[in-house]
């Protein structure tokens, strides 16, 4: 008898599932249709994070508005309440633009202040060119399991030439005037709110004070945490890979030490704009010179409010024309 | 005694599972046919939503849909990520902050066409289509009226509706508010077809 209760719940255990598939199920027909690999969405919000690029491109036709600021000392000998924390003295400025060719392609333009420091003392009134090609995007489905940009600034320097030897203005022709940034930027969205990158880069200047290396090659790391919907905590690190040789010559002859630009800031995006206020230890903006020359430390207080907005304008009209009401 | 049961019992078993309609070897021939079920993979869904600031309108033709011209049942299913925006950083917005499409990538609506029409004969024919409809993981019922139009025996079917955002629990952050009205209208279109592919073991 046992085997017979046995039996009835086997049958009504199988015949529980038809009553269900006697209504056919419309979406059944649809179960084969999945999604191709689809790009992940905003590994990064803005194009920057503090000190380094992000692997983000320009949607098509897009143009970015972008101004960064880098004030004085915080503390330190040169800061504190003299200088309202920095906020009196202005290390660096940045004007520019970006344009979005395509999705993959975004080009810019701008200019900057330079921000001199002690072993780099004239090199102002920077104009610049800039590209940043995706070559792959990270996929949601894991196909492509990390987003690759390269990203490419040439700078050209405006100061006025100044006969003094062994510096780095005493400009003997036009090609001096030039320095160039190339870094791959190789970034992952790892969840909703945590995309990191690394940036290996490559850094080459034509005219530089002695000892102080035409090439340089850095690597770069950096990541975005976002708080909320509309927030985010950013930060980036560059290790610059100067010879010693170089580093103990500014060390005996003008007691100046390198350290490397940590840079950590908040991010707040609303719709269009993203507003980055940061510290960092670089005084500078841009490659050519926070890079290899970042004199400034953290430990003595040589960090700096800075901050960052972008402005993106939609410029694509023809898609607007297409829409039924 | 008891093995004559139990062959009873193995038979009221084995027999509906041989001929249950899922299964490959049975081909009703009798039955409705598989006709019946008109599909459309290429369904036109846009939604709009005056702002003072800016229009929100965004739109997709790569919804599906599938239609049981016998009993009425019907479905709609559009992935999130397919609607496209004038603006693609609104694009962005959309599908990261208010319908977060990794998490939800589909929109579905499974129901029902209620008093199914004739649809032998040309002509347009308002129905009502009640059913469930599932938008950023939340599900909710709705009734709305609806259009069915016949045309060279073509279906064809078309909807206006409003959809609350608060209805699905989709959250506006407070910077953006002031752009994004509480509810959106969303249209949907979709011209049927015969399924050539149900052939083969896609049931009645």
């Amino acid at each position: 008898m046992r085997g017979y209760f046995a039996w009835v719940g086997i049958i009504i255990l199988c015949c529980c599932p038809y009553a269900g598939r006697a209504q056919q199920d419309l979406s059944q027909l649809f179960a084969d249709s999945t999604a191709a690999h689809l790009p992940v969405l905003a590994t990064f919000k803005g194009t920057t994070l503090v000190n380094l690029q992000t692997s983000k491109t320009l949607h098509a036709h897009d143009l970015l508005f972008i101004v960064g600021h880098r004030f004085g000392d915080f503390a330190g000998s040169n800061g504190g309440g003299k200088t309202f924390f920095g906020m009196d003295a202005i290390s660096d400025v940045l004007i520019g633009f970006e344009y979005g060719i395509s999705n993959r392609l975004t080009a810019g333009i701008g200019r900057d202040k330079g921000a001199p420091n002690g072993v780099s003392e004239f090199q102002t009134q920077l104009f610049y060119l800039t590209g940043k090609y995706q070559l792959l995007n990270q996929t949601a489905d894991g196909h492509t399991p990390f987003t690759l940009a390269l990203f490419a600034r040439g700078i050209f320097i405006a100061a006025q030439r100044q006969a003094i030897p062994a510096s780095n203005i005493d400009f003997q022709q036009f090609g001096d005037r030039w320095s160039a940034s190339l870094q791959f930027l190789l970034a992952r969205k790892f969840s909703e709110s945590f995309s990191a990158e690394l940036v290996p880069t490559y850094l080459y200047r034509a005219l530089t004070t002695p000892q102080d290396p035409h090439q340089l090659f850095a690597l770069g790391a950096g990541f975005r945490l976002k708080i909320n919907k509309r927030m985010a905590l950013i930060a980036d690190y560059v290790q610059p890979f100067r010879n010693a040789a170089s580093s103990n010559y500014y060390k005996q002859q003008f007691n100046q030490h390198f350290y490397p630009p940590i840079g950590i800031g908040w991010e707040v995006e609303t719709g269009g704009h993203v507003f980055h206020i940061e510290f960092t230890n670089a005084t500078s903006i841009l490659e050519n010179q926070f890079i290899p020359n970042t004199t400034t430390s953290w430990t003595k207080g040589q960090f700096r409010w800075g901050f960052n907005l972008t402005r993106t304008f939609t410029l694509s009209k023809g898609a607007a024309a297409e829409w039924k009401q | 005694m008891i093995a004559f049961l139990r062959s009873i019992l193995f038979l009221s078993v084995a027999l509906p599972l041989a001929f249950h309609p899922s299964h490959r070897l049975y081909r009703p021939t009798s039955d409705r046919p598989i006709a019946d079920i008109l599909i459309c993979r290429n369904a036109h869904i846009s939604f709009y939503s005056p702002a003072p600031i800016e229009d929100i309108k965004a739109e997709t033709d790569q919804a599906v849909s599938a239609l049981n011209t016998a009993n009425g049942s019907l479905y709609f299913k559009v992935m999130i990520r397919s609607f496209t925006f004038r603006r693609s950083l609104m694009q962005e917005h959309f599908n990261e902050d208010f319908m977060e499409s990794d998490r939800y990538p589909y929109a579905e609506f499974k129901g029902n066409v209620l008093q199914m029409p004739d649809l032998s004969k040309d002509g347009n024919y308002p129905v009502q289509v009640q059913g469930t409809l599932t938008i950023h993981g939340v599900s909710k019922n709705y009734t709305v009226p609806a259009t069915l139009t016949v045309k060279n025996k073509q279906v064809s079917g078309h909807a206006v509706f409003l959809v609350k955002l608060a209805d699905h629990h989709i959250q506006i952050p407070r910077l953006l508010m002031k752009d994004i009205a509480e509810q959106v209208q969303v249209t949907v279109d979709a011209t049927y077809s015969v399924d050539n592919n149900a052939q083969t073991d896609k049931g009645a």
